[in-house]
């Protein structure tokens, strides 16, 4: 029998793994909503985002490592900043591949996520850094919470339904909701549709960016941490529907507890490869997602 | 040839949730134009998707010649003997005019050649052969996927909004093609806004409104059809 | 004269000079240091990489960013079978045979995707065949790695790259110059309508992408003779992936030269200039991509091709 490979599961055992999922699968929902804003309005497929995220990490560890600020008060500080990067990229870089073909935004998306990852290279080497902040868990019956896990999920279900009543009940949310559903129609009605772009990519990369602060007080920090949260973003979309903003949500949720119960039966290196077999089987199965949406 | 050449039956298409064709049937004969009109929205596109497999019903069905083809793979619906065009024009930028046609066929490459040169002399395009698609004017370009279509020798020809943007002596040119095709026995179908267009061509006409079928039958009978009237200008 | 017909004057001197330069470059080894030798052979390497991705991601439009999984699985191929007493040149062939058939275990299911969708799924390829060569440690090493005995083939492993760089050249000019090409080329220009003019799509993406997946195969496996070592990180980088790209893209994609003339120029860069700065030299080809995305999509050949009218076939 390998190590890792449990033969049998207990009930607390199984609570344990679902809660676990749904905690993380907070997190990848908010960060895959940014992926699915951007995707939404202006189908480019980002492939900075993890980056992004990566950039919200490293604010964090620095504001950390310099001034000693509390992990999630920097929130207040990576997210408006990145907010800002986003929409600088967006106004130079991105708005030029808009009505391009896609494999334009891709490969510029691509090469703006190298210049990122490198710059952090550059900047802050590839040691690893890392944020000891908030270790232990909340101990609750049978079951073991990491402090650090519970604490990001509850910001970052906070966030996203912040995020969610704003495209809800505000005129830029629903501004930026009716673009996605159509562009001419929505220039019709005369909705600044370069402005939308830029608040959207700014938003996307916000949410980006409050994924790596959160993220940053529980793994380790380097620059290239971000591509793994591109790829599970990615599969959040195709699992709830390109365009379905919604279903990123759910989407989210199912792919923390898909990973947490595949860790139930498989050793930790070959949980990496359950993302992606998941991804496959979906976009042959389901391309619309399971929740239904627009393909591309 | 026994029987029509085309028959939908019941055909249902929704996305998400819209239904965009919503049980419509229809029938055609070999050796005939018909037309199909309606209110922008009233599913004309999507039949047209439909019919060629760019889109998968979701319920009813097609035949052609006899055979069921709703389910197969665009391509295997042209290999059937049917060809499209597109209401947005589709031609291949970056290929020559003589390249976009060159393409549709396998085979022996001398006789696709000829074939080609010979379709380009028709609409007098022969000496933009070489020229890239994408640099054609838009009437050009129009003609070039008219005759694209054309390069397998296809029995039923869907043609997506024919005149949209055409001025008039090119689109008499293409009405006499359209015309000529018919005599050979070909059958036509086109998606039409311009009325004349389908009043002067079209043997039999078929009219939808809100994905649905609402009337069948000769030009001059559709056009004063009160219903028709009520959908084109409201309730 | 105007500049277009200068060219064509020229363009009768190409493949007399060309055959010229094919000589040279025979002859090379007999006269230059091992390092040089280890120099060019990996230019060779790189323009039979930059190549294979033209195939697939320059004339179908359908981006591959795991492109260096090939390598890898062609190294890794060879380095087994090396181990095992296979000789080398045989081994690389084998390399060149999994690759392919790897090619075939990941377009079945993922060229049906649509472009964007394909991109991704590829994006992930990378990382998923790192964490499998690592966990069949019994057949790969693992992490530590795999050694080869000790062999110094420089000179014939030159040959061998050399070869295989023309090979996919050559493959590439009868590609382009057929309508097995065009019809890839319809793929990037309009899918829908290329399906609908009767062009089974799926089957001809296959196509390309299995004779993508040769070169890369072979000379991965050339390449692990040539290191003698090889581990994860080494044959999967993405940093590979990266470079390939960028040779084509600025190159040309989709042209016959284009990928040969990003490889020169970039690899002479890398060499001279980039390779004192690492970091600042992903940077710079993040830069790159951009750039060429923006301001020239169609590469150095495409500028050219555009001013000049050049045709398409160069």
């Amino acid at each position: 029998m390998r190590p890792g490979v449990i033969t049998h599961v207990t009930p607390i055992m199984l609570g344990q793994v679902i809660v676990s999922g749904l905690l993380a699968g907070a997190l990848y929902a908010m960060v895959a909503l940014g992926l699915g804003l951007i995707f939404g309005v202006m189908r480019v497929l980002n492939v900075a985002h993890g980056p992004l995220l990566m950039l919200g990490a490293y604010i964090t560890y620095w504001l950390f490592s310099t001034v000693g600020l509390n992990p999630y008060l920097s929130l207040l500080v990576s997210m408006p900043l990145v907010f800002l990067i986003g929409v600088a990229l967006q106004h130079v870089l991105v708005r030029r591949v808009v009505d391009a073909p896609e494999l334009s935004s891709l490969l510029l998306t691509f090469g703006i996520s190298i210049a990122l990852v490198n710059l952090a290279q550059l900047a802050f080497t590839s040691d690893l850094r890392s944020v000891e902040f908030l270790t232990g868990s909340f101990l609750v019956g049978p079951f073991a919470f990491s402090k650090s896990r519970v604490i990001a999920c509850l910001f970052a279900a906070g966030i996203t339904t912040l995020a969610f009543l704003f495209l809800q009940k505000t005129r830029m949310g629903k501004a930026i909701r009716a673009v996605s559903q159509s562009r001419e129609v929505a220039q019709v009605c005369g909705i600044n549709v370069q402005r939308i772009h830029l608040f959207a990519f700014g938003l996307a990369s916000a949410l980006a960016a409050a994924g790596g602060t959160l993220v940053a007080v529980m793994v380790a920090i380097q620059p290239e941490m971000g591509a793994v949260y591109t790829f599970k973003s990615f599969l959040v979309i195709v699992l709830g529907g390109a365009g379905n903003y919604p279903g990123a949500l759910l989407g989210g949720l199912l792919l923390g507890l898909v990973e947490q119960l595949a860790s139930l039966f498989l050793t930790t290196q070959v949980n990496e490869a359950v993302a992606y077999v998941l991804l496959v089987l979906v976009l042959l199965l389901r391309p619309t997602g399971l929740l239904g949406g627009r393909s591309t | 040839m026994p029987g029509p050449i085309l028959q939908v039956r019941n055909l249902v298409k929704s996305f998400g949730g819209v239904t965009a064709v919503n049980g419509v049937s229809l029938s055609l004969e070999a050796g005939k134009i018909y037309g199909l009109i309606g209110p922008n929205g009233s599913g004309k596109t999507t039949l047209f998707n439909c019919i060629t497999g760019i889109e998968r019903r979701d319920g009813g069905a097609i035949g052609f010649k006899g055979r069921r083809i709703d389910g197969l793979k665009p391509h295997q619906v042209f290999h059937r003997g049917i060809g499209r065009t597109f209401q947005v024009i589709r031609v291949f930028p970056e290929l020559t005019a003589l390249e976009n046609l060159l393409v549709v066929t396998s085979g022996d490459y001398a006789r696709s050649r000829k074939r080609a040169e010979e379709l380009l002399r028709f609409v007098k395009l022969e000496r933009l052969a070489d020229e890239y698609a994408g640099n054609l004017s838009y009437g050009q370009q129009k003609l070039v996927e008219f005759i694209r279509v054309l390069m397998s020798d296809p029995e039923l020809i869907l043609l997506d909004e024919p005149a949209a943007g055409v001025n008039r002596t090119l689109l008499n040119e293409l009405l006499d093609a359209v015309r000529a095709l018919r005599d050979r026995g070909k059958t036509v179908f086109l998606v039409e806004h311009d009325m004349k267009v389908v009043m002067g061509l079209c043997e039999t006409v078929f009219v939808l409104d809100h994905g649905e079928k609402l009337a069948e039958g000769p030009p001059g009978v559709i056009q004063s059809d009160e219903r028709v009237i009520e959908a084109y200008f409201g309730r | 004269m105007t500049l277009a017909t200068e060219l064509q004057r020229w363009g009768r001197w190409f493949l007399p000079g060309l055959a010229v330069l094919l000589v040279i470059l025979a002859l090379f080894p007999i006269w230059a240091t091992g390092y040089g030798v280890r120099v060019m052979l990996q230019l060779f390497m790189w323009i039979a990489l930059a190549q294979s991705w033209n195939l697939i991601s320059g004339l179908t439009g359908y981006v591959s960013f795991g492109h260096v999984a090939f390598f890898g699985m062609g190294a890794y191929t060879t380095g087994i079978l090396v181990t095992r007493g296979m000789p080398w040149p045989l081994a690389a062939l084998a390399g060149g045979a999994m690759a392919v058939v790897l090619a075939f275990v990941i377009g079945w299911p993922c060229l049906r995707l649509k472009g964007p969708y394909f991109a991704i799924a590829m994006l992930g390829l990378n990382e998923v065949l790192r964490v499998a060569a690592s966990y069949f440690e019994g057949l790969t090493g693992g992490g530590l790695g795999l050694s080869l005995p000790t062999l110094d083939a420089s000179v014939r492993i030159y040959y061998a790259m050399g070869l295989v760089a023309l090979a996919v050249t050559g493959l590439t000019h009868a590609i382009v110059t057929s309508r097995f090409g065009l019809r890839l080329m319809t793929i990037r220009e309009d899918e829908v309508a290329a399906e609908a003019m009767g062009i089974d799509t799926f089957r001809y993406k296959i196509y390309a992408f299995l004779l993508s997946a040769v070169a890369p195969g072979i000379v991965g496996g050339l390449a692990a003779r040539d290191m003698g070592y090889i581990e994860p990180i080494s044959v999967f980088p993405l940093l590979t992936t990266i470079t390939m790209i960028v040779m084509v893209l600025f190159g040309g994609k989709g042209t016959i030269w284009g990928p040969v003339l990003g490889a020169v120029i970039l690899f002479t860069f890398q060499e001279l200039v980039w390779a004192h700065f690492p970091h600042a030299h992903q940077v710079l080809l993040g830069a790159i991509i951009i750039t060429v995305v923006l301001a020239m999509p169609r590469g150095i050949l495409g500028v050219l091709q555009q001013k000049y009218n050049l045709p398409r076939t160069v």
